[in-house]
């Protein structure tokens, strides 16, 4: 199985099971899937078809029960604990239905927190980084304001940010138009449809909005814990092979 | 990833946290200031009496004594002769009259002075003699002292209320006496008193000096006269039934005792042995203290890890954003175990500052005592080593405590996390 250089994301016979012995229950079955640089993908199936599971392999949050995770050249099951904190840290970016930010920082400090743990930059390059991405998603005159502050949507906009600063190649988001308004929606779907045409990353979302789906550069749809439809409708892909 | 990376990072969620909750954390502070405000209290209130006390008993004692008693075992001659046990004892030995004393004490006490631990030594006579003045008698524990040389082991001069113990050895037939003697029987210095003992020659002293240590046992029995006073009046010329050491350091005196015991081979006692009783309440008290402020540390420590635990249960949202945004394992255990550091070193400052207030306002208290020994404000003695100990103990405290609230913490999965917010 050659991979091409434009191919991003790898998963072979993916599977993840819970439990053990009768009670084992399978959640992916043999997935095996590709994402190539720049696309944006939408995750899609009914609840409990194993969609949010797959995210979290491929963000590292969560071990396989068999199969690999390849993300550029990396085997995700092969790191320990440590390095999987720190392949987070430095190649992705995770943007949750319930945007997850610390109550008790400011929007910029919640964007900067991953940069300082990183370590790479000072800590005013890194809120110098943190202020240009809340500029993109129009929050910079807000850096200051704490979560409780701010509406969903901007919290949503702040954790987008937050994935975004720290400049990932893959990022992984689950349900982040769930909880918000058309309006907000369509913002958040605009900046990852962005981003992903810019070719500045891979996105890959959890979505139930079927419109969001059809809108993305490919779609993978879920049952039971295998892919039943996997389409492309615009621009250039990469077919999964199964 | 830098280290330095890794503790800003750390540090800066930690004292946010922290921060952002005042209230929770400040009453585990609190708990932990209580405990050090309560160790220093305690600890002061102990030291000031078990100071009093041992600095009045070193005040006009010795610090070792040689007594005249022989420690060389004299085994039965039959023993001696056989080179086996024997049983040999006679049922009732009659005592002889013939009375015991230091055998060439001046080459001992000589001797006693070239030992490094010997600050100054001093041969005397001690015996019961009964005062009479004016129709009432007193039995006193009478000294018969080489002044200059006394005044070195035992410096009473120091607490001369009137009189001069000088003029012990210029006026012939003085004595010098406890306050609380001259008060019993109403003496003023330059009054003359009977003395006598039995077996001895009765002798008229002239009261030259009147001294008060403000130790009452002391002051209401003792009394000093020339060591030639003092044979004579107990009837044994020329006799040294005791010498009286100073050492440079009180608290060598049990191990001097033993090596001076063993080189001369006469019976010795140090002050602490003199004073076991009293040394061995202090050390259960300490015990009791040592209790009561464990007990209270360990409250202060369960406060933490109450509140941290608690802490760390609403947190696992937290902890599975941090986790997922790239800290490991060991971040989120370090965030919490700071955490806990600077609860109990906040609680340790702040005990420390209030245990020296506490201190200063006990020290002022005022308490009327007269029995061992004399005061007219509670006893209290700061050391800086309870500041010490305070911070050390709430350090300890607080970092036991966080350990399990920090090593849940660092288990919190964020997948499981994130599964049970989405559903």
């Amino acid at each position: 199985m050659d991979r091409s250089d434009d191919v991003l994301v790898e998963t072979r016979n993916l599977t993840r099971a819970l439990g053990d012995g009768a009670a084992q229950q399978t959640i992916l079955h043999d997935i095996s899937l590709s994402f190539d640089r720049g696309q944006f993908v939408a995750l899609t199936g009914a609840s409990g078809s194993g969609k949010s599971t797959l995210l979290y392999l491929l963000g590292a949050l969560d071990r396989q029960s068999g199969g690999e995770v390849w993300i550029e050249g990396v085997e995700m099951g092969a790191l320990d604990d440590d390095d999987r904190a720190a392949f987070r840290n430095e190649r992705l970016g995770f943007v949750f239905q319930f945007h997850f930010l610390l109550p008790e920082f400011s929007a910029l400090e919640n964007v900067i927190i991953p940069m300082m743990r990183r370590g790479n930059w000072s800590r005013s390059e890194a809120e110098d980084r943190g202020y240009e991405a809340l500029r993109m998603l129009d929050l910079h005159e807000l850096y200051f304001r704490k979560p409780g502050q701010l509406s969903g949507g901007q919290q949503q906009r702040v954790s987008i940010a937050r994935a975004v600063a720290n400049e990932p190649s893959l990022i992984l988001a689950d349900e982040p138009t769930g909880n918000l308004d058309s309006k907000n929606a369509e913002g958040v779907f605009q900046v990852f449809a962005n981003l992903a045409s810019e070719g500045r990353c891979t996105v890959v979302m959890v979505t139930h909005d079927a419109d969001f789906a059809r809108r993305a550069n490919r779609q993978v749809r879920l049952k039971d814990g295998r892919v039943i439809e996997d389409s492309t409708q615009h621009g250039p892909t990469s077919v999964g092979r199964a | 990833m830098t280290p330095l990376a890794t503790i800003k990072t750390i540090s800066f969620i930690a004292l946010r946290q922290l921060w952002e909750r005042k209230l929770l954390n400040g009453i585990a502070v609190g708990g932990v200031t209580l405990g050090v405000l309560v160790l220093i209290a305690m600890n002061g209130i102990m030291l000031g009496f078990s100071d009093k006390f041992t600095s009045a008993i070193l005040k006009i004692s010795p610090h070792v004594i040689l007594f005249d008693t022989e420690l060389r075992p004299v085994s039965p001659l039959l023993e001696r002769y056989m080179q086996t046990p024997v049983a040999a004892q006679i049922a009732h030995e009659s005592p002889t009259d013939r009375q015991v004393r230091i055998k060439r004490p001046y080459e001992i006490v000589n001797a006693l002075r070239q030992v490094p631990e010997v600050e100054a030594a001093a041969p005397s006579l001690a015996g019961m003699v009964l005062l009479e003045f004016g129709g009432k008698t007193k039995s006193v524990d009478l000294r018969g002292i080489e002044v200059a040389a006394q005044d070195l082991v035992t410096p009473i001069h120091q607490y001369v209320k009137s009189g001069r113990l000088r003029d012990l050895d210029t006026s012939h037939d003085s004595i010098a006496l406890g306050a609380g003697i001259a008060q019993d029987l109403g003496l003023k210095v330059g009054d003359s008193v009977r003395a006598a003992a039995p077996g001895g020659k009765p002798l008229d002293l002239l009261v030259v000096a009147i001294f008060e240590a403000e130790v009452p046992p002391i002051d209401k029995t003792r009394g000093y006269t020339t060591l030639r006073t003092a044979q004579t009046l107990l009837g044994r010329p020329d006799a040294i039934g005791r010498i009286e050491i100073r050492l440079w350091d009180p608290a060598d005196a049990i191990r001097v005792n033993d090596s001076l015991e063993r080189m001369f081979g006469y019976d010795g006692e140090s002050w602490k042995e003199t004073n076991a009783n009293f040394l061995a309440i202090f050390a259960m008290q300490d015990m009791i203290v040592g209790f009561v402020v464990g007990a209270i540390l360990l409250v202060g420590g369960f406060g933490i890890l109450a509140i941290q635990i608690m802490i760390v249960l609403q947190k696992q949202r937290d902890i599975a954003i941090l986790r997922s945004v790239g800290l490991r394992r060991s971040d989120i255990l370090r965030i919490f175990l700071m955490q806990g550091v600077i609860i109990s070193l906040v609680g340790g400052l702040l005990g420390d500052g209030l245990g020296k207030v506490a201190i200063y306002y006990l020290g002022q208290l005022p308490v009327k005592a007269e029995g061992l020994v004399k005061t007219d404000t509670f006893l209290v003695k700061e050391d800086p080593a309870f500041y010490v100990y305070g911070i050390g103990f709430a350090l300890l405290v607080g970092v036991i405590a966080s350990l399990i609230p920090a090593y849940r913490g660092s288990r919190v999965e964020p997948v499981e996390v994130l599964r049970g917010q989405i559903g």
